[in-house]
């Protein structure tokens, strides 16, 4: 223990005994903090107390002493405790600084490119409810005329998650194509991920391919939640049904595709759970109410739509995402 | 967010009925508890969620850990008293068509 | 030099009696209360230690004179199943999380020096010394 605090330490106490004002006290608070900063442990104050009050009051009984070598025993455990807690305190910090190094690698690896086509406005919004997006979008295009677009939902968190997610990309991947069509990218992408992971994770996943020629867009889904149709012409909002099992649950399993003929101003709107299972004071966002907000700027460009949907649902949460958030507009200029 | 979660099990016979909402938070337990019996042989399991207000994916992820790993040894899982909510997640996630489940009644189909 | 002496782990009164032994050489050597509170804390946990999860063993207490330096050497020897994973139990917040007191990363925190060698099935021998400053 430093000479130095042991006589601050002896004088901030010697005013204190003899005035016991607040200001005192408030300048033992201040030199407490400055003990913390120190490393000084609960059982050296004791110590330090006990050694300052010997000088100041050499005559106290025997019993007063005792006691203090007492409390210096019993304050041992917490000094330890103290300790441990600093370091856990550090490791955490390091381990902070570890997944956010995981999550721009995440970030980085994961990148998709969006396709400019003509005659198709694209809209995108991801954001995730912790550090780590489980959703996944990865934009499939080499300038042919053709746009695919492959929105997935990783049930499981984390880091396990992401390492699936750069499954999903090897796959589509591998398939090198614009042109896949989505019973066949979706079967793929299921064997990979049946043999790589655990009984506990699975991915749900909407494909789609549009062919920008004939203003065709393809779908399949593997168990993920159906994407939107809107008819400009009608002004009516339907879902893209397609049957399909999660993605990693069965080897055996088939995907279905089907396909529609976009007009001018129709919209496909592909999204995850995050927007369908939102949850206010008063109970679930029904998809009546989605419906409203995309209604209200169909005439606005494909960004300007998934951010209005996103604002207008966030602000209906409270600001409290429960679940990682993306969606996707497909809309024929 | 509360989960009750009630097995009991009698000559490889599990009976179980479930309450609250199963999402991150909850799913934990009700996995944990659903583990101490999936490595049973033959086992045949039906559980009531008609106590269940909410599940999320999280949850389908346990009852599809579940399912699978009793599948794999000779067994069978029932689910009974789905809402129309759970049902429908069943049913989009392809689930419905794979796993024995039972809406509720009057409350079932869409 | 050494000057050594023992105590057999036994019963959970053996462990004051390991305090006891400890406590007059630190104090015979000069440490002050804090030291001595500290480490007395480690024996404790060191014989707790082999009382709950060896059954018997020993606690050794030496003195120390090294390089004009005065210390004090606590031996824990049991011959109990060993400890698995001693990088586990090294670990901060392992055997605290479960209300198990201060654990060896408390006893390595109040000593200068700690080693510890565990072979599985044969035992344990654990090490630590403070040194008088």
């Amino acid at each position: 223990m430093p000479q130095h605090i042991e006589a601050q330490y002896q004088e901030i106490l010697n005013e204190y005994v003899k005035k016991q004002t607040e200001q005192n006290l408030y300048v033992g608070q201040n030199f407490s903090r400055q003990l913390i900063l120190e490393n000084i442990s609960p059982e050296e104050v004791i110590s330090m107390h006990k050694a300052a009050i010997g000088e100041l009051y050499s005559d106290l009984p025997d019993v007063v002493w005792h006691s203090f070598d007492f409390l210096i025993e019993m304050m041992i455990n917490y000094g330890l405790a103290l300790q441990e807690r600093q370091s856990l305190l550090k490791r955490q910090e390091e381990l902070k600084v570890e997944m956010d190094l995981a999550a721009n690698v995440q970030e980085t690896l994961l990148k998709t490119k969006l396709p400019s086509l003509d005659g198709l406005d694209i809209g995108l919004l991801s954001i995730p409810a912790k550090k780590m997006n489980g959703d996944y979008i990865y934009f499939v295009s080499d300038y042919d005329g053709y746009a695919g677009v492959a929105v997935a939902d990783v049930i499981g968190k984390g880091l396990p998650a992401a390492l699936c997610m750069s499954m999903i990309k090897f796959g589509m991947d591998s398939l090198n194509s614009s042109h896949a069509l989505p019973k066949d990218v979706l079967g793929v992408i299921n064997r990979i991920v049946e043999k790589s992971v655990d009984d506990s994770m699975f991915v749900s996943m909407f494909y789609a391919n549009y062919d920008a020629g004939a203003a065709r867009l393809t779908y399949g889904s593997a168990g993920h939640e159906p994407a939107i149709l809107y008819r400009a012409g009608s002004g009516e909002f339907s879902e893209l049904e397609a049957k399909g099992l999660l993605l990693g649950v069965s080897p055996a399993a088939v995907y279905e595709e089907h396909s529609v003929i976009l007009e001018k101003g129709d919209m496909v709107i592909m999204m995850t759970d995050g927007v369908t299972e939102g949850r206010t004071e008063e109970g679930f966002i029904e998809r009546d109410v989605i419906y409203k907000l995309i209604e209200q700027k169909k005439t606005e460009p494909a960004q300007a739509i998934v951010q209005h949907v996103y604002d207008e649902l966030e602000r209906m949460q409270n600001a409290e995402l429960q679940d990682d958030f993306t969606l996707v507009v497909y809309k024929k200029g | 967010m509360n989960i009750q979660v009630n097995l009991t099990e009698n000559d490889n016979k599990l009976k179980g009925d479930i309450h609250g909402e199963i999402d991150a938070h909850t799913a934990p337990v009700l996995r944990e508890k659903l583990e101490a019996y999936q490595a049973k042989e033959g086992l045949n399991a039906e559980l009531d969620l008609s106590g269940v207000d909410y599940m999320d994916s999280t949850g389908l992820g346990v009852f599809v850990a579940f399912y699978k790993s009793i599948n794999a040894k000779g067994g069978h899982l029932k689910l009974t008293g789905l809402s129309s909510r759970l049902k429908r997640l069943f049913d989009i996630t392809g689930l419905g068509d794979i796993m024995d489940i039972e809406a509720a009644v009057g409350k079932g189909g869409n | 030099m050494s000057d050594q002496s023992s105590v057999e782990i036994l019963t959970e009164w053996d462990i004051v009696a390991a305090r006891q032994l400890g406590r007059n050489v630190a104090k015979e050597l000069g440490f002050g209360t804090v030291d001595q509170a500290r480490i007395t804390t480690a024996i404790s946990e060191l014989a707790r230690n082999i009382y709950l999860y060896a059954g018997q063993g020993r606690i050794e207490i030496q003195q120390l004179a090294e390089n004009g330096m005065k210390g004090i050497l606590i031996i824990a020897a049991d011959s109990g199943p060993g400890i698995p994973d001693v990088r586990k139990v090294m670990e901060d917040g392992f055997t605290t999380s479960g209300g198990l007191g201060a654990g060896l990363p408390g006893v390595k925190r109040l000593m200068d020096d700690f080693k510890i060698e565990t072979i599985q099935g044969e035992g344990t021998d654990i090490r630590a010394t403070k040194w008088l400053r």
